[in-house]
Parts: structure tokens; sequence; C-alpha cells
């Protein structure tokens, strides 16, 4: 107790509490803008904090953190574009609540969810640190494989009505996250002789692509009528009680995929919000309305995306390895703090822990003000011209797509994918499983080939692991269970025409 | 008489051009240069050369911007520096990989040729490391355990052909050991290895393995001498292996660059390691500071191009 006075207390000096605002500010405008993701703002923020003391440096930097990964969900809402990958799942259910003309509503129960999601990730912060930093050392690449292969079934729960298509979209990201250099043998791969594309396909530039340019593209073909715009209903609405209470276990369990995803390092925000998605689909009871504008969509993505924030904080403090990109500046800063992250931090200097936690449950409430407050401004750009906002986002979205690492490649890149989303938003292809498949992609291939160096090629010995086993057993679960189901129904459905026959 | 306002424009325009006439004798810089670094801001490289930004610009006296071009390993940061045009507008902050380990890995558009070498910025000698709680105390336990388990030592690498990577495979040489590499993602996932038991060995720089102690120990310091800050770290030359792998970055500037301006850069990128705010960052961080002028790292980049080609040839790495 005396701890969590302490670290209120450092967490609430001028300085602190201005880093606070200022951060989380900054932070959500740089999530909303499509292209500037968690990674930049982070950076963008990290010169200001050589000057400034430990607290309100930290506090900084996870204001920015935490703003931009709920921000992403704003663009996702209102503009049918992620701002950030992470919020890619966002926009399946929360453009379509928009386009019933209740984009207050979706941008209530964003915001509600995404500081639920922080604070419960907190929780788990203050509880088991520790404790979840030792159990995430349970897993080795082996572990890393099978989650990525469990990760890859939410293809399934994201392509709705067009299975064929939203395989074959997922494929194509596998495909893409293998363009460039090879992580094991360092190799190039279908570079074509271009010295450029061993860089590889960066993500950013291409769900930049995918999903802005592509979205843009397709208004700009369409004939623009005024009043088409002017319906949507603009500010911020909290969603009433009563339909919070059959939609809580959705936001616990959400809540704590988050947490669980985000204290694994080399994972993140969007492969958290991807699988709660798809948990929530699965076990909901109304799983049938989920991209209709089911607000439980809404709920699982935000909620597990910002509990990544707190929990991608474990590794990094209490092992002094980074859950994400984000964290990995977040580390590099703290260094030159002064501050050395690793088990000894939470002996030695568990003052600066707590105001770390205290830091991060104001940063919660600050977001939520500023949702609840900026509301009126974004949902007015529901109301720009749309010429004109074609031509915003696409200026933005090109900057955006530079900025992640200054190449050239990736203004064609973003260009490329434009075309490639526009294409596929004429044809049915769902968008989301290329995004998955390019997250994940990496991720499983490196596992993979780890840990087939670990047993020395033995693939068998990828099931003597318990967790690993678990997972892929969950797999197999999870796909064949529908078609068991459908199985079933289809068998009842003959006895009953029998029956009725007879 | 009052001033006509074509007066006072005639006026101005000629103090101007007097002004105009004055700059030849001082006529580097009159814009900002620009230094690429190869690697995403907020990294070690980005934060370094941000560091030396102000007091360089200030010896300098011009401004100078900072330009991240990430990607491939710093190679597509290296070559943008390497095709500008020669004029000492934009440099590169080149790190030890892209310089003198990746052309024996892969066709670039740019070799050790490419550039004038105008000053080495920062130097830092590199570790063997295993778990605080590993049975392996010194160079020799490490090795006599491998001469018995061949191929069994698992030796994370950040990057396959990195610094670490070819640290790694000269110890196997030297001692007639054989390891299997694992290729990681950087020093994090490399410390992440070590500790869930995947990797028994990785090559920490030395701000790392400062900044994680409680975690990871040293066997051997690979460079000639002891540090300064940290005696108790014994050397892998004490132990009988002469290994020097440090890493380390400086600045280039693109081939044809006039040597005059060559020079001037090199004093200011001189003067600005001296800065007490360089010094106090490179304390910081563990680091012990370190500088070669234009003539001496440029000698210095061929030499070391040369070694890493040779112990990367040994290795079977040869560029495609």
């Amino acid at each position: 107790m005396d701890l969590i006075l302490s670290g209120l207390a450092d967490a609430l000096t001028p300085l602190s509490l201005l880093a606070i605002v200022a951060g989380t500010i900054v932070g959500v405008i740089v999530g909303v803008l499509p292209g500037l993701g968690s990674v930049v703002g982070v950076t963008m923020v990290l010169p200001f904090t050589f000057t400034m003391p430990q607290v309100p440096a930290i506090a900084l930097m996870l204001g920015v953190y935490c703003g931009s990964v709920y921000g992403g969900s704003i663009t996702a809402i209102v503009l049918n574009t992620p701002g950030t990958p992470q919020a890619a799942a966002t926009a399946l259910d929360g453009y379509p609540m928009a386009a019933r003309g209740e984009a207050d509503l979706a941008i209530g129960w964003v915001t509600a969810a995404s500081t639920l999601g922080g604070l419960f990730s907190v929780l788990v912060l203050i509880i088991a640190a520790p404790y979840l930093a030792a159990f995430s050392l349970n897993f080795t690449p082996i572990e890393y494989f099978a989650l990525g292969i469990f990760a890859l079934t939410c293809i399934a729960n994201v392509s709705r009505g067009a299975m064929a298509k939203g395989l074959l979209s997922g494929l194509a990201g596998l495909a893409v996250a293998t363009v460039g250099t090879d992580p094991i043998t360092g190799d190039l791969r279908f570079t074509f002789g271009s010295f450029e594309m061993s860089a590889g396909i960066e993500l950013i530039p291409a769900v930049v692509g995918l999903f802005a340019l592509g979205e843009m593209f397709v208004r700009a073909k369409e004939r623009w009528r005024p009043e088409n715009t002017a319906t949507f209903r603009v500010g911020f609405r909290l969603p009433p009680l009563r339909d919070w209470k059959p939609r809580i276990g959705v936001l616990l369990r959400s809540s704590l995929i988050g947490s669980f995803v985000g204290a694994l390092p080399g994972t993140g925000a969007a492969t958290a919000a991807f699988l709660a998605y798809s948990e929530a689909r699965r076990s909901s009871p109304r799983g049938d309305k989920f991209g209709t504008g089911e607000p439980d969509g809404l709920i699982a993505c935000e909620s597990a995306n910002n509990a990544v924030t707190g929990s991608a904080l474990v590794p990094t403090l209490a092992l002094g390895i980074p859950g994400d990109p984000v964290t990995a500046v977040m580390l590099g800063a703290l260094i030159i703090q002064g501050v050395t992250p690793g088990p000894q931090l939470f002996n030695n200097h568990i003052e600066l822990v707590y105001a770390i936690f205290m830091v991060l449950v104001l940063v919660n409430l600050v977001m939520f003000a500023t949702g609840a407050l900026g509301a009126q401004a974004f949902t007015r750009v529901l109301r720009i011209p749309e010429p004109l906002l074609i031509a915003l986002v696409i200026v933005i979205a090109m900057i955006g797509a530079y900025g992640v690492r200054g190449n050239m490649l990736d203004i064609w890149v973003a260009l490329a994918a434009g075309l490639v989303g526009a294409g596929m938003r004429f044809t049915g292809f769902p968008v989301a499983p290329m995004v998955i498949g390019m997250v994940l992609g990496p991720m499983i291939e490196q596992s993979l080939r780890q840990g087939l160096l670990i047993t020395r090629g033995d693939f068998l010995a990828f099931f003597e692991r318990p967790i690993a086993l678990a997972l892929f057993v969950l797999t197999l679960l999870f796909l064949v269970w529908p078609l068991l189901r459908d199985m079933r129904a289809r068998a009842r459905r003959r006895a009953q025409e029998a029956s009725d026959e007879a | 008489m009052k001033p006509s306002r074509t007066m006072s424009a005639a006026l101005a325009a000629a103090v101007i051009s007097l002004a105009g006439l004055s700059a030849p004798a001082q006529a580097f810089p009159d814009r900002p240069v620009t230094i690429v670094v190869p690697f995403a801001a907020g990294g070690g490289t980005d934060i370094t050369t941000r560091t030396m930004q102000q007091p360089m610009a200030k010896a300098l006296g011009g401004e100078i911007v900072v330009k991240n071009t990430a990607g491939a390993g710093g190679t597509i940061g290296v070559a943008e520096a390497g095709r500008a045009k020669p004029d000492g507008y934009t440099l590169g902050m080149a790190p030890v990989g892209p310089l003198t380990t990746q052309p024996h890995l892969r066709k670039l558009p740019y070799d050790v040729d490419s550039f004038e070498y105008v000053c080495l910025a920062y130097s830092a000698p590199t570790s063997i490391a295993v778990r605080k709680d590993s049975p392996f105390k010194t160079l020799d336990d490490l090795i006599a355990y491998g001469k018995e388990n061949p191929g069994k030592l698992t030796f994370a690498v950040q990057a396959i052909g990195s610094i670490p990577h070819i640290a790694g495979l000269a110890l196997a040489e030297e001692a007639g050991i054989e390891m299997t590499y694992l290729p990681v993602n950087g020093d994090g996932p490399a410390l992440k290895a070590l500790l869930d038991g995947t990797a028994d060995i990785f090559v920490p720089h030395i701000s790392f393995l400062s900044s994680n102690r409680d975690q990871i120990k040293s066997l051997a310091i690979l460079q000639g001498e002891r540090l300064e800050g940290m005696p108790d770290l014994a050397t892998a030359k004490e132990q009988g292996f002469d290994l020097d792998f440090p890493i380390w970055g400086g600045l280039v500037a693109p081939k044809g660059t006039p040597a005059e301006t060559v020079a001037q850069l090199d004093d200011a990128c001189h003067q600005a390691i001296e800065s007490e705010p360089f010094q106090a960052h490179m304390n910081k961080l563990g680091q012990p500071v370190a500088y070669m002028d234009a003539k001496e790292f440029g000698a210095f980049v061929h030499q070391r191009y040369e070694q890493n080609r040779q112990l990367l040839k040994e290795a079977g790495f040869e560029p495609k």
C-alpha cells in the first residue's frame, strides 16, 4: 500500500502529469493518422526524454504508446482504415457500426474497452509481473511456432462468408512476409535482383496501402453525393450499462488474452487483437453477428490490444527483454536514464516500478478523457467533403509509409498494396487475413527453423513439449470443431426430414 | 531627407550581396549537412549519432540533420550515403557490419572503396557471455565442454555474418570445437534464448553486458587489454585466445568528396567526441570513448574488411 501511495506521489508531480497528458494526446493523434504507428510516435518524443527526470520521461513514452494503440481504432471506425496494424480487426465491426450512423457509439465502446483493457493489464503487471516473466521463459521457439500456428486459425474467423478467398488472402500475406532477407541463413529471397528489395516488405507501408489507400481508391471511384456523408452522427456516446452486462465475459477474456500475449517477447498488439477477436467470435452468443457492427468485436480487439501495453512491460522491466518493437525503443531510453531493467529492478528499485504502474493507471484514465473530449473533433472528419478527405488521407498515408524507415521502396510498396487492396475490395476478398499472414509469417518461419535447429531437424520433438502440444491440439480442435458442428447439424436435419416423411 | 522605400530595398540588396560575396571564404557548410543513420530511430547507433549532432554542428559552424534509413542490416542506409553527391553534405554513420562483413555475404552496390573515411566515432569491445548461473567460469571450462560434446553448445547470433557471429566462428576455429549457431533477432532475443535455455552462449556488446550483469556473466572480453571501467573481467587474450572483436562505427562520405572538406568534417567530429555531452553519454552506457582520424580510420576499415573476409571465407561464406 505504501508503495502504491509513493508511486502515486511520483506519478502526480506536475512534470509527470504534464508528460502523461501531453504524451497521451500526441499518442492518440499518432494512432489516428494512418501510417504513423506506435514506434514512430515513441521515437518522436524520445529526444525530449533525455533531459527529463526518470518518471516523467517514462510517463511521456508510456502516454504515447498507450494513446497510439487506442488511437488507431478511431480511424478504423470512422474511415474503415485502421490507423495502426493493431487496430486492423477493429475495422471489421467498427466501420459497419459507423455506417449505421452510430460512429459516436462505436467510439464510446472502443474508448471504454481500451481503457478497461489497459487498466486490467496494469493490475496483471502489479500482481504478477515477476511470475509472468518467469512463465514467459517457458516459451522457446517451439512454443512460439505452436502459438503462431494457433493464431493462424484467426484467418477463418475474420473471413466471414468468403472462406476460400480469406484463406487465399492469408496465404498471400504469408508469401509477402518471405520477401527480403532469410531470417536464418541471411540469403536473399524474391528480391528480383533489386538491392532495395533486400530490406523486405515492411508491415506498415503494406497495411497503409491495403487499408487506407485501398479504401480511398475505392471511394474515389464511386460517385460522391453530399448526403451520404452527412448521415453520420458525430461525437461520443457511452454505451448504456445494460449493454455491458452480457459482454463482461468478452471483456475479461480479451483482456486476459492481451495481457498474456503481451508478456511474450516478440509478439505484439496486432496478434493479441486478432486472437481475442476470433476467440470472442467463437465463444460469444452473438458470434453470428460479428462483422456487421457487433460491439463484442470492438470490445475484444480494443481491450486486447490495450492490455498488451501493460504486459509488454513485463519482460521489458523484469528481464530486460523488450516485449515488442515499441518497448524496445523504451528500453533503450530507460538505460540512458540510468535504469537497469532485469530481476534486480524489482528488488532494488521497487519504488520506481510502482511509479511506472501508477503512471500507467493515469495514462489510461487520461486516454479515456482524450477519447471522450476529442471524439467530437475526430468524428467531424466524416463531415469533410469526400474529395478533400481522400486527398488528405492519401498524403498522410504516404508520409507514414515513408517515415517508418526512410526508404523510397516503401512508397512503392504502399502504392502497390493500395491497388491490391482496392482490387480485393471490388472482388470480395477480405483484407484482414492478409495482414494476419504478414504479422504471423515472420514469427512462424523463424521459430519453426530455430526449433528445428535446436532439435536437430527432429520435428516430432515439437510434440514432446507440453505447452506446444496443448496449442497444437487446440489448433486442431478449432479447425475440426466447425466441421463437426456442421456435420451434426446436417445429420440432424436429415433425420428430421426422414421422420417428417414417415 | 526620408529614405525612400526603393532606397532601403537597394541598400538591403547591397548588404545581402556583400554578405554573399564574403561567403566563399567560408564555403563549407552553407547549408545543413545530413548524416544518414542506417538503422531505425531509437536504436544504439541512432542515439549515439544524435548525441554527436549538436556538438559537431557547433564545431562545424552549420547545421546537422540526422536521417534514418533502415533495412537489410544497415546496407540500405550505407548505400544511400555512398551514392550521394560527393560534396560533404551527405555523410553516413557507417557501422562495422555494413562496411566490413555484409560485402562478403552478398552483392552490394558499394564496397570498402566507395567511401572517403572521415572519422571513427565509437568502438567498444564485445564479450563472450553465458547465463549467470552457468557452470562455466572461464573460457577453458567452455572449451572443455565443447570438446567433449561436439555440436552441443548452442551459440545465439544476433544476425548471420555479424561481428558476434564472426567472433564465435573464430573462437570455434582456434579452440577446435564445434558449435550450433542459432540466429535470433538482436541482443534482446539473444538474452531471451540464454535465459530460456535455448542457447548457451552469445556475444553481447559491452554496454549490453553491463546493463544485464545480474542475468549474464562474461567469460572473456574480446580485446587485448582489460577494460578500464570493468577491470574484474578477464580478456580472451589472458586465457590464450587472441580474439579482438570490437563493435565500431564512424562517419563516411561518398568517394570523391574534396580532401579539405573531409578534413574539416573530421575536425568537427573530433571536437564532438571530446565534447562534454558526448563523453557523459558514453559514460552512461558504460562504453569507452574512441576516436580515429580520417587516415587512421580508413586504414583500419580496410584492415578489418580483409580480416573479416578471411574469417567468413574459412567458415564457408562467400558473396552470392
